[in-house]
């Protein structure tokens, strides 16, 4: 894991895309797109349905090491309105010892905007100390962690391109790398992102085996 | 005989062109006429298309065969192929005014013409294994086909034992449903195993092989050149001017190369020759139709004074008047060197004339086994394969779009195709739910099921939805995703992806024989624009993609051991291969070769191993990813390797201390299958069969991306795959493409066997006179990515941040 000091405040980030504030035992994801496999069903694709289960596990292998007691999710938590129903009865177990043993917060996200849960409340925004918690980047002065985005990098190293899922640290802004285990990504190339990448932000690359942190001035591609 | 038969229209024909018929000719027709299913085994410009179709044109005249009811089917592997026959029928068919009317239906026919063929058919339909699936996926398959008298199919021997061979083998044998009595004849060239294709073509008991030998000796020699053979790279180039003289000397030449970068810069550096103007063209398969309709018909009434082709031309088609075959770079084995070179003369019974061109110095030892196998009349023999589930779950998907079937009557059907007729009822079941729902018993995906059982207890597909999909998605050619060559409001041709995300704007390639710049890409355009630059900047991809026949291997290591047959080599050959004996050693026929020495690369001290393996690409990649898995272990820490037909090279970071550890045969097996579960190459076979067996849609041409993603990433499931359903169908079926494709694993575990204790190992301070080759080589394959790239990321990090003054 790596440290990032984000407006005074430590945080770690692990290389599966977890982001744990230790102070205030808060573990930060986004993106995990729950029953996004299931969901190609109506256009005849038949994807196994095993994202749920392996997004939801990779969480629960962190939590059992680490110190958590709030969940904070980022927002497209789920991948559409009928993901809950779609659940296999071994992934709402999951899902539901999760909602029972932690505090979950759950950011509302576009993929979520109609979806209607007798037992889930959405925030827009959730604010703890000066941290603003978002789906998807303001422009606003204020320090905030936010996803939606699915940031992916390349590197050129030795004439050999890698691309990886990404975490971006740019002065009051750190977006999140998704978590989920079908979701793609977007290029940090991609003018989307221009609004909220400073001359100078950092990145952290996340790999099968560690987290490696370059400076936007190392990325060439 | 002739007077039995109503051949007098095409005999008139004949004569007039001062031709007559062959033996073979009138043998295949009298067996046929007997009832027999026929494979004609013959080399190439041995009247075979003719042949083919002389039982079918017989009775067409002698019968009179009512209109708007298909008679004849011929089927080929290539559109191009289908065109040229259909041009070679019709010349006859009009000059003699007979009424008999032949279409042709490939993916580049008309929406328009389709719908017509289907509504009246015409009576002789020439068409690709591909089409032929989608016409019996129609709900009116049976009618149309139930006239069905003659079916052809040609080149039969280049489609058994691929993908594209189980799909064809599906549909014969719904065919045979349909029609039983339809007549067969199938036109092979020069095979090993004729009695295997016989049954592919039919399993009836009057089914017999008729055989003709190659009459004359084909000439084949090496070009011979002042310029220095260079030590590795494909393109030939210091030969063009040598080849240019021969064009010249000529009056059509077909140049081969084995891939569609190679054909662009010899094309290329043709014209910079060409201060005759003769007309030289280029062929292949990612320029547009027109492009290539013009040139073959430009070849066919020899108009043309050379063309530069890749295997788009490869089969069986008729070329006018070539007399001269340049093959540029080895043609890779036996059987296909000699249907290349069979094109030139194209008169049976006349010797054919064709040159050889290495591109490099093993190249030259290469060809030179090519010459002496053909002397001593080898064939290389190809492994047979068991038909590919993936094809089977699209097949069964296609018969519910033409009608409900029963169970165990599909069962039955798909156990009399060739290629399935070992499947058992349980794998059978296992890809019948695949089709359904993916196997998974979710009620979601219950409910949107493809397949389901309708009230006559017949097995039917759900809606008009699945169809119209299916339709989109047949095919077992998979390729990559390719964007179209936009140079204003032309389009040239289509090209890569992946070559595209390699470029900025402003970089030059070549592409069409033209180059041309890259300025961005639009939807699934690239748009270019037309520049003075005399060179590309981009270096093509120079890899030879065929792989080395074993039987050619084997020749070549023997070549390299008897120092007398090196007395015709050229003197740079000879010195060559002197030089290595002195400095090294050569590689020895039965044992193994191996060298070490250090090397810089990009200024980093490297460890270079180099084993002279001569086992071919296949096995020798293999063997590459073995030991890099095992150097990983043992600490060596491996950065890359190279694998050629001849030597496997692999640079690491640390120097290797036993090398007979290294190359243990027991460990080495163990290590396979393991290491099979990481390649990227599983990953490519997996994308394969998801997109071919239908549970991913395959990328269309202009298909707009929206916000929401339409088609699933399939390397996203892969891990997850493995994980929960390791003999997922799919995932069996990618390791089968993967043993098959890549592994050579019989021809791993004979050199593993062979080597045993027989290892000779050769520490040099440096690079050896044979190893040059190699380290140039320009393909560089990567082993276990993510490791890999873990230790230059640790590197590049440490360094920068020291630099930095960080951590």
């Amino acid at each position: 894991m790596k440290v990032i000091n984000f407006n005074n405040h430590q945080f770690k980030i692990n290389n599966q895309g977890i982001l744990l504030w230790l102070e205030k035992k808060i573990a930060i994801i986004s993106d995990l797109h729950l029953e996004k496999g299931s969901s190609f069903a109506s256009s005849g694709q038949f994807i196994p349905p095993f994202d749920s289960e392996e997004t939801l596990n990779k969480l629960i292998n962190f939590l059992k090491i680490h110190e958590v007691q709030t969940i904070i999710l980022l927002g497209d938590t789920f991948h559409d309105g009928g993901a809950l129903n779609r659940m296999s009865s071994k992934v709402k177990l999951i899902f539901d010892s999760l909602v029972e043993n932690y505090e979950i917060i759950f950011v509302l996200g576009n993929h979520e905007n109609k979806m209607k849960s007798p037992y889930i409340k959405f925030y827009e925004r959730y604010i703890v100390d000066d941290i603003h918690f978002l789906h998807e980047a303001v422009l606003e002065k204020k320090y905030q962690i936010s996803g939606h985005f699915h940031p992916v990098a390349s590197l050129k190293i030795n004439s050999k391109k890698i691309t990886e899922k990404c975490l971006i640290h740019s002065e009051n802004h750190i977006i999140m790398p998704a978590f989920g285990e079908f979701t793609g990504g977007l290029n940090i190339k991609n003018p989307v992102f221009k609004p909220f990448l400073n001359r100078n932000y950092y990145i952290y690359f996340l790999t099968k085996k560690s987290v490696y942190k370059f400076a936007s001035h190392d990325i060439k591609t | 005989m002739l007077d039995n038969l109503k051949l007098q229209p095409i005999e008139n024909w004949l004569k007039k062109n001062n031709w007559s018929f062959y033996d073979h000719q009138l043998e295949t027709l009298k067996h046929s006429k007997n009832g027999f299913d026929i494979l004609l085994v013959a080399p190439t410009g041995g009247g075979k298309t003719l042949a083919g179709f002389l039982p079918s044109l017989e009775d067409l005249v002698e019968n009179k065969s009512p209109n708007n009811k298909l008679h004849t089917l011929y089927i080929s592997p290539l559109k191009a192929l289908t065109v040229d026959v259909h041009r070679n029928l019709t010349s006859p068919i009009e000059d003699q005014g007979l009424d008999i009317i032949v279409e042709t239906r490939t993916g580049d026919t008309s929406s328009y013409k389709k719908n017509r063929q289907k509504q009246k058919p015409p009576h002789m339909l020439m068409t690709t294994p591909e089409s032929l699936a989608l016409l019996l996926a129609d709900t009116k398959a049976s009618e149309f086909f139930k006239y069905l008298k003659y079916l052809i199919v040609d080149e039969i021997h280049s489609l058994i034992n691929s993908k594209r061979g189980d799909l064809l083998s599906l549909n014969l044998s719904r065919l045979n449903s349909i029609t039983p009595d339809c007549k067969r004849i199938g036109l092979s060239a020069t095979i090993k195993d004729k009695d295997s294709v016989l049954s592919f073509l039919s399993q009836k008991l009057k089914a017999k092989i008729i055989n003709i030998e190659e009459k004359s000796k084909p000439n084949i020699d090496i070009l011979e050149s002042n310029n220095r053979v260079p030590w590795s790279g494909h393109m030939a180039g210091y030969a063009i001017a040598d080849i240019y003289k021969e064009i010249k000397k000529s009056s059509t030449t077909i140049i081969f190369v084995n891939t569609r970068a190679q054909a662009e810069l010899v094309f290329n550096k043709l014209w910079h020759e060409n201060e005759d103007n003769y007309k030289i063209a280029i062929h292949h398969g990612s320029l547009e139709k027109e492009i290539r309709r013009k040139v073959e018909n430009l070849m066919s009434h020899g108009e043309l004074d050379c063309v530069v082709a890749t295997s788009s031309l490869d089969l069986g088609i008729d070329w006018g008047k070539v007399d001269l075959v340049i093959q540029i770079g080895s043609p890779k084995g036996i059987a296909r060197f000699l249907q290349r070179i069979g094109r030139s003369n194209h008169r049976f019974n006349q010797p054919s004339r064709a040159l050889l061109v290495p591109a490099n110095r093993f190249e030259y030892l290469e060809c030179i086994s090519a010459i002496n196998s053909i002397q001593k009349q080898l064939i290389d023999g190809s492994t047979e394969k068991k038909g590919s589930l993936d094809v089977l779950a699209q097949h069964i998907l296609g018969v519910a779009c033409s009608n409900p079937f029963q169970l165990d009557e599909l069962y039955l059907e798909i156990k009399n195709a060739w290629s399935y007729r070992n499947l058992t009822k349980d794998k059978f079941l296992e890809v019948l739910e695949f089709v359904k729902n993916g196997g998974y018993s979710l009620k979601h995906y219950e409910h949107y099921s493809k397949i389901g059982i309708n009230k006559e207890n017949l097995y039917a597909i759900q809606s008009s939805k699945v169809r119209s999909k299916y339709r989109l998605n047949v095919g077992t050619i998979v390729e990559s995703y390719m964007l179209k060559v936009k140079l204003g409001r032309r389009t040239l041709g289509q090209v890569e992806e992946w070559f595209i995300e390699g470029l900025n704007e402003g970089d030059t390639f070549l592409f069409g024989g033209r180059i041309l710049e890259y300025q961005n890409v639009q939807e699934n355009h690239v748009i270019v624009k037309s520049t003075k630059d005399q060179h590309p900047k981009i270096p093509s991809y120079a890899g030879g993609r065929l792989p080395l026949s074993s039987e050619l291997s084997l020749e070549v290591r023997t070549l390299l051991n008897h120092k007398k047959s090196w007395e015709e080599f050229p003197s740079q050959i000879k010195d060559w291969l002197s030089l290595q004996s002195k400095f090294s050693t050569l590689p020895s026929e039965k044992g193994l070769l191996v060298e070490s020495f250090p090397r810089k690369i990009n200024n980093k001290k490297r460890f270079f191993l180099i084993s002279y393996s001569f086992e071919g690409r296949n096995a020798n990649q293999t063997l590459g990813f073995l030991v890099s898995k095992k150097m990983q272990r043992m600490g060596y820490k491996p950065i890359g390797f190279v694998a050629t037909e001849y030597a496997l090279a692999i640079w690491s970071m640390n120097e290797v201390e036993d090398i007979n550890i290294l190359l243990n045969e027991d460990i080495m097996l163990d290590d396979l299958y393991e290491w099979l579960e990481e390649t990227p190459l599983l990953k490519k076979n997996f994308r394969d069969a998801a997109i071919i067996s239908g549970l991913i849609e395959r990328k269309i041409p202009g298909q707009v991306k929206t916000g929401k993603q339409v088609i699933f990433n399939s390397d996203l499931i892969f891990n997850v795959l493995k994980k929960h359903e390791p003999n997922h169908i799919l995932l069996q079926v990618a390791r089968d493409d993967a043993y098959r494709g890549l592994i050579d694993l019989d021809r791993l575990s004979e050199f593993l066997k062979r080597i045993k204790n027989k290892i000779i190992y050769k520490k040099l301070d440096q690079i050896s006179p044979l190893g040059i080759p190699l380290v140039l080589e320009i393909n560089r394959q990567t082993i276990n990515k993510s490791d890999v790239n873990e230790y230059f990321l640790e590197e590049l990090e440490s360094e920068m941040l020291d630099e930095v003054g960080l951590i």
